[in-house]
């Protein structure tokens, strides 16, 4: 346990002293919550802030993956991870020591997005809130496995090209920048199987409420909960994998 | 006592041998430098008694702990110091520590005496609130090697440790080294002849996996008839013609 602790506060602290990791994960999401709200609000009920506030949380998700992921390349290419393979560490403990010092900042990043939004609109501010920010744990933990996994693959070099193309799938799947129902009948069958509108699905319809429990909960619930147990499968081997190859 | 005992280890990537048939002690306390040129196959042995590689036939045991079925009880034994530094990048110097003191099971107490003994040994204490990201280069080396101090490892693999640095920081690592003899068994990789003369207790000397001496550093000169290390390590590797 000790080593475990150890090791989320070691990377808790290389994620939290990188500027750009706070501007990313932070700033940039929260200033695009509030430029989007006033700009927009007005004209569609897509920027209105209860819609908007989940969508931006989830956004900001995704760059977990990217920061994630160059903790985890740079860590190998610096032989860092080499150096602990060998220690009395276990691989379990280093996974778990990556995922468990994302998962502050994740609800962090939900606590920050659902109160700025409450401050801005005060009928934010409900028992929702709660439902919300609970949620947004289970799309946390798929953006952490990709984090993970895209670690493991990439080089601190390709490690920011692949990690942004998650992101932008983010962005442009989740539904929450433009309305989907004017999109090809081949977008709305993607954004239904990938995880992306899902996430903003369940955290808007536990914001919200959902009309139907079913389809609005359970099933976004159970495709997330699907990619993200399959994401983390994945991410462990290919990390074991990797280590072993040293 | 035999801190390690090799025993035929083969290493083969495809239809590549990097190591072939290599047997060898070493004993408790030695510092032991493996020399050899590019593809020697120096780096390659470290791995595999480090566990990082298995082996691809033969066995290696580390106090008597096989590196191919005990490998979570060799990892207990040992530390590794890479040809790249091996530290966390954005602590500070003094984190470092504590955060490697804590990975290794060591209470609040033993991890206040053995930053001490790094600040002594290495003289980190003048820049221990300096995060590793801006260390030089040789503040970096000696901090990766002062972790080693930290885990208190029974044997400590140094590849090729001061590569790329400048000649004080090089001296400055030796006097370091130097100063954990005895405290524990290292085998030291490198290119630099003078580094191996000036802190091994015994040499070994590989070219193309194969290990082609073992010895003192006076045994050298006699197996090689030369008289300095640098001539007898051409002489060996060559096997004159050079």
């Amino acid at each position: 346990m000790k080593r475990l602790f150890a090791l989320i506060k070691r990377n808790l602290k290389e994620i939290l002293r990188d500027p750009l990791s706070l501007i990313f994960m932070l700033a940039m999401p929260l200033l695009m919550e509030v430029l989007f709200y006033f700009i927009f609000h007005n004209m569609t009920a897509q920027f209105e802030m209860k819609y908007l506030a989940p969508g931006i949380v989830v956004f900001a998700q995704a760059f977990l993956s990217l920061f994630a992921g160059i903790l985890i390349s740079l860590d190998r290419g610096s032989a860092f991870l080499t150096r602990l393979y060998v220690s009395r560490a276990k691989a379990p403990e280093f996974i778990l020591g990556y995922a468990l010092s994302l998962l502050p900042i994740a609800l962090a990043q939900s606590i920050l997005f659902f109160l700025v939004g409450g401050l801005i609109d005060h009928s934010m501010f409900s028992v929702g809130m709660i439902y919300g920010i609970l949620l947004s744990l289970v799309p946390s933990f798929f953006f952490i496995g990709m984090g993970i996994l895209l670690g493991s693959l990439c080089n601190e070099k390709s490690i920011g090209g692949v990690a942004s193309i998650l992101i932008m799938g983010q962005s442009l799947l989740s539904g929450m920048w433009f309305p989907p129902e004017g999109l090809g009948e081949g977008m709305l069958i993607a954004m239904r199987v990938l995880p992306f509108k899902n996430a903003t699905d369940l955290l808007q319809g536990g914001f919200l409420g959902y009309e139907s429990v079913l389809t609005g909960f359970w099933r976004p619930l159970l495709i997330l909960l699907g990619y993200a147990v399959a994401v983390f499968v994945v991410a462990v081997v290919v990390f074991k994998r990797k280590m072993q190859e040293k | 006592m035999n801190a390690i005992e090799i025993k035929h280890l083969r290493k083969e990537y495809k239809d590549v041998v990097a190591v072939e048939d290599l047997s060898l002690s070493v004993k408790e306390g030695e510092i032991f430098a493996l020399l050899g040129v590019n593809g020697a196959g120096k780096t390659t042995t470290i791995k595999m008694l480090s566990t990082l590689s298995r082996p691809t036939s033969g066995d290696a045991l580390i106090y008597g702990k096989s590196v191919v079925t005990e490998a979570d009880a060799v990892k207990g034994l040992l530390d590794v110091s890479t040809q790249e530094t091996a530290v966390a990048r954005k602590l500070t110097v003094s984190e470092n520590i504590d955060f490697y003191a804590a990975l290794n099971d060591l209470s609040a107490q033993e991890t206040k005496d053995v930053k001490q003994r790094c600040y002594e040994v290495f003289g980190l204490d003048a820049v221990k609130d300096k995060t590793a990201a801006k260390l030089s280069g040789g503040w970096q080396r000696k901090l990766s090697i002062a972790l080693a101090l930290v885990s208190k490892p029974k044997v400590l693999f140094l590849d090729e440790p001061t590569l790329g640095l400048d000649v004080l920081a090089r001296r400055e690592l030796w006097k370091a080294i130097s100063a954990m003899k005895g405290e524990m068994t290292i085998i030291l990789t490198t290119h630099y002849m003078e580094e191996a003369e000036a802190l091994s207790d015994r040499i070994g000397v590989m070219a193309g996996g194969k290990l082609l001496f073992v010895g003192t550093k006076e045994e050298m000169f006699a197996f090689s008839g030369k008289q300095n290390v640098e001539d007898a390590f051409i002489e060996i590797v060559s096997g004159g013609k050079v």
